[in-house]
């Protein structure tokens, strides 16, 4: 049919790549940077050290799958790490001026985790119901959250009973706990990713005038995308207290940027609809490796973070170029 | 009895009102056309019925119970669905997920079960897969669909909620002939099934060939409901603008001059293969022929939007270098597209700001004297007749015709030589086509050349000094004079399509046929020349056919 040879936009299609599979590029960087890695540092192929970087990545990507949610449709969370260090130093206090008991330790992870859900249905309450811009408002919520850190323990200190610490490092049933939290974010996702509420997320993401009319819960989504957000944001404050074993009212306040740009790198488009956890662990992944590579690259100290921000740069214009390529 | 009445809806949008007092009353199993001129309220009036407005005063009862939705879903949950004119697409995600967006299968657990999204989309698709052309299955995202797929799947996404209550605004604008001969064939069988239908549109022809009762808007208010084989077009019309709008006929044309204004020799890019024609100064020169086939290409290749391969381009003798709209401007070529939404309006800016921007981007002027503009731009409001509450209003707040005028006015600003117009009336009510031609005759009188492409065939022949035929990024045929009839575009259209055609006729099932017999003026499309040219009678009757609704709607 001629008229149909002449419709219009058929290269749309050929971005197949990017919109069903947009953490290729983010897979492509991350074997580049383990190859380079494992070149600089003999060791890092060996189980423990593997662990050991997956423990050390693994705030960030909680944080990262977290954000996913929210960027998807096409918001932003400027508050999560300011949600890291109130959980961090609320768990840590609480266990502590309890006197370090099992029970104790129960309700402070469980006040934790709900500490950091109220914090993201207060994001979501202020941009969802009240409709206020989500990139100020969640600035806005962070500095208030931090300065609640701050007010709970003013100093870094505080001590959390060996067998947190011991927990988070160590094994359960013969698996590292710490691949048991991966593990458990990815199963998460991948529930998530297969519920209406998701695709409600992608909808308002990517139309938020068309899901209105359509009949979608706009509002009750956002505030969804919101919570889930808040919830990752205090596991990542409880994976902090297992690393450091200790509080700091300032742990969070660095992480936030760096989580968004792994959010950006696994492939998930700031504009909403298109993405995926996936590549935001992958996106991670990448950030922890690309230190790394600094670190064993014994780069002079002022170097380093230039050289950081370069590889970031490549990486995140890789993604864009190669999409762009495809769709010729 | 009315499953559905409206009475005394009012609705104002900041100082504009869009609804002044409509009634509206709509029986069981029957199709309700509802017509008027852009801005008559007709898209808020359905809006309101659908949820997603809510109506400042008046009642809405459903079955004499009343009702009052405090969004879509409430309208959805009574069976009500509704056909967005921008459409309620989601882009980025597939065909699949936006028919059944909210409403997606669900197995295990209340997951959303992929497979049987699948199944549930290509059986959709299915139904109308005669129609849909090529390029489209359930997994295609939307982004990459034409527009008048985009429509086909919206269709598909209103119809998938099963609703009993069905609002079709301009459901059929961007769609060819027999897509719309295939709606039709559906919404009679869902009319034969009980559903209501309320159906909007600007095609007259389609009032009388699916309604069963037609009330007209005019200003926000309901002026006449009558059943549509008691009434005539011209009383539809005249009810529409309040008086018998005409449009300028042939025959007042002046000539154009014998200067050469626009010569393009040798032109190729992507979908256009050696396309040479010359615009003579005050011409009007159509591009016509078979939908898409390369004519809104020229048009933004020579703006520069589009990346010309090889040839060679002269403005007023002197040799120019298509290589974006920047330059393009300095040489004094505008383009304007009827799609407003993608290529036109910044919608939530100020309707000034709309208005200016392609004078201040021109002039390269970086310090905005307001008072001076609008100076300048006072002339181009009175001849446009744009109605609006205030400068400072978002343009969103206009009517899609006063929006439509607004760009137009913007690129009237400044002054060109060259206007190039890419579908400029798509989905425009026939007050303000009348403006527009009565404004492009002025132009020509003062030496503007004009390029327009027009997906109304009628519109074209009826405007234009000479016709361009296209097929498949050729220039096929000129018409001039007395050739320009349907009946020369058509075979113009189809002589050079010849082979392609074939195919898409032999494809044609008997359903279609008959749905093709309708008279009218819509697209031609393809498929429907394929169909047509097997019987030339038929030629010959559609000519006739097409000459009377001309006289009737201009």
């Amino acid at each position: 049919m001629k008229s149909a040879d002449m419709r219009q936009p058929v290269s749309g299609r050929s971005g197949w790549s990017r919109q069903r599979h947009p953490y290729l590029m983010a897979a492509l960087v991350f074997v580049v940077l383990c190859v380079v890695n494992a070149a600089l540092q003999q060791t890092f192929l060996r189980y423990e050290v593997a662990i050991s970087n997956v423990a050390a990545f693994l705030p960030m990507a909680l944080l990262a799958v977290g954000q996913t949610y929210v960027i998807l449709a096409a918001d932003i969370d400027l508050s999560t790490g300011a949600i890291v260090s109130v959980v961090n130093v609320a768990v840590v206090t609480i266990i502590e001026s309890m006197g370090g008991t099992g029970a104790s330790m129960a309700l402070g992870l469980a006040a934790g985790l709900l500490l950091g859900i109220t914090c993201g249905a207060i994001n979501g309450f202020c941009v969802a119901v009240l409709r206020l811009q989500p990139i100020v408002t969640t600035f806005g919520t962070g500095i208030v959250f931090a300065g609640f850190a701050l007010w709970i323990l003013p100093q870094a200190g505080r001590q959390v009973p060996p067998v947190i610490y011991l927990t988070y490092a160590g094994t359960v049933l013969g698996v590292p706990s710490v691949i048991w939290i991966l593990a458990g974010a990815i199963a998460f996702a991948a529930f998530v990713g297969r519920t209406r509420f998701y695709k409600a997320l992608r909808a308002t993401g990517g139309n938020i005038q068309a899901a209105y009319q359509t009949g979608l819960p706009v509002a009750r989504v956002r505030m969804g995308a919101f919570v889930i957000s808040g919830f990752f944001a205090a596991l990542a404050g409880l994976a902090l207290v297992g690393e450091t074993a200790s509080g700091d009212p300032l742990i969070g306040g660095a992480l936030t940027l760096p989580s968004i740009t792994a959010v950006v790198l696994g492939g998930t488009a700031l504009s909403g609809c298109v993405g995926g956890v996936a590549g935001s662990i992958l996106g991670a992944f990448i950030l922890g490796l690309i230190s790394n590579v600094i670190f064993f690259a014994q780069l002079p100290f002022e170097w380093q973070g230039l050289v950081q921000g370069l590889i970031i740069l490549l990486a995140l214009a890789g993604g864009v170029v190669m999409a762009r390529g495809k769709q010729g | 009895m009315p499953v559905l009445e409206a009475s005394g809806i009012r609705k104002r949008f900041g100082g504009v009102t869009a609804l002044a007092g409509a009634d509206f009353s709509l029986h069981a199993g029957e199709v309700h056309a509802l017509v008027g001129s852009n801005g008559c309220g007709k898209s808020t009036l359905c809006k309101i019925i659908g949820g997603s407005v809510a109506a400042d005063a008046g009642e809405l009862t459903l079955n004499d119970k009343p009702v009052t939705f405090s969004g879509p879903q409430d309208a959805a949950a009574e069976h009500i669905g509704v056909f967005y004119q921008d459409l309620s697409l989601i882009p980025k995600m597939t065909v699949a997920e936006n028919i059944f967006l909210g409403r997606e299968p669900t197995g295990r657990a209340g997951l959303v079960d992929q497979p049987a999204l699948h199944q549930a989309a290509s059986a959709a698709l299915a139904g109308f897969r005669e129609v849909l052309g090529d390029g489209i299955d359930a997994d295609t995202t939307v982004a990459a669909l034409s527009a008048d797929q985009g429509q086909m799947v919206e269709i598909l996404k209103v119809l998938a909620a099963q609703p009993r209550i069905i609002i079709l605004d301009e459901a059929t604008a961007a769609l060819d002939r027999n897509q719309v001969a295939a709606v039709f064939e559906h919404v009679r069988s869902l009319k034969a099934a009980g559903c209501s239908i309320i159906f909007i549109t600007h095609r007259m022809d389609e009032v009388f060939d699916i309604a069963d009762r037609v009330t007209v808007m005019r200003n926000g208010a309901t002026v006449m409901t009558a059943d549509s084989d008691q009434t005539t077009r011209e009383a539809l019309v005249e009810a529409m603008v309040g008086e018998l709008a005409t449009a300028r006929g042939k025959s007042a044309r002046h000539t154009p001059a014998a200067e050469v204004a626009l010569q393009v020799d040798g032109l190729s890019s992507d979908k256009l293969v050696d396309v040479s024609l010359q615009l003579k100064r005050g011409e009007i020169l159509g591009l016509g022929g078979l939908h898409g086939q390369g004519q809104s290409e020229l048009l933004r290749v020579l703006f520069g939007a589009r990346r010309m391969r090889s040839g060679h381009v002269r403005i007023a003798g002197k040799s120019f270098d298509p290589r974006g709209p920047r330059s393009a401007m300095r040489h004094a070529v505008a383009y304007i597209s009827g799609d407003r939404a993608r290529y036109g309006v910044m919608a939530i800016r100020p309707i000034f700001e709309n208005l200016v921007v392609s004078l201040l981007a021109r002039e390269r002027r970086q310090i905005i004297a307001r008072r001076k503009l609008e100076g300048e731009i006072a002339p181009i409001i009175e001849t446009l007749k744009l109605k609006f509450d205030s400068l400072g209003a978002a343009v969103s707040q206009l009517s899609g015709g006063n929006q439509q005028k607004v760009v137009i006015g913007r690129w009237l600003a400044t002054r060109p030589q060259v206007l190039l117009l890419d579908d400029p009336t798509k989905g425009i009510d026939i007050q303000t086509k009348v403006d527009l031609y009565a404004t492009l005759d002025d132009l020509c009188a003062q030496g503007v050349s004009i390029m327009l492409y027009s997906s109304d065939d009628e519109e074209l022949l009826a405007i234009a000094d000479r016709v361009l035929v296209f097929n498949a990024g050729r220039i096929v045929t000129e018409l001039t004079g007395e050739q320009r009839t349907q009946f020369e575009l058509y075979r113009a259209a189809y002589d050079a399509g010849h082979t392609g055609l074939q195919q898409a006729a032999s494809k044609q099932t008997p359903a279609q046929q008959t749905g093709s017999h309708q008279p009218g003026t819509q697209q031609i499309d393809a498929k429907e020349a394929g169909s047509k040219a097997t019987d030339s009678e038929k030629i010959g009757s559609k000519k006739i056919d097409s000459k009377k609704t001309g006289e009737a709607t201009e």
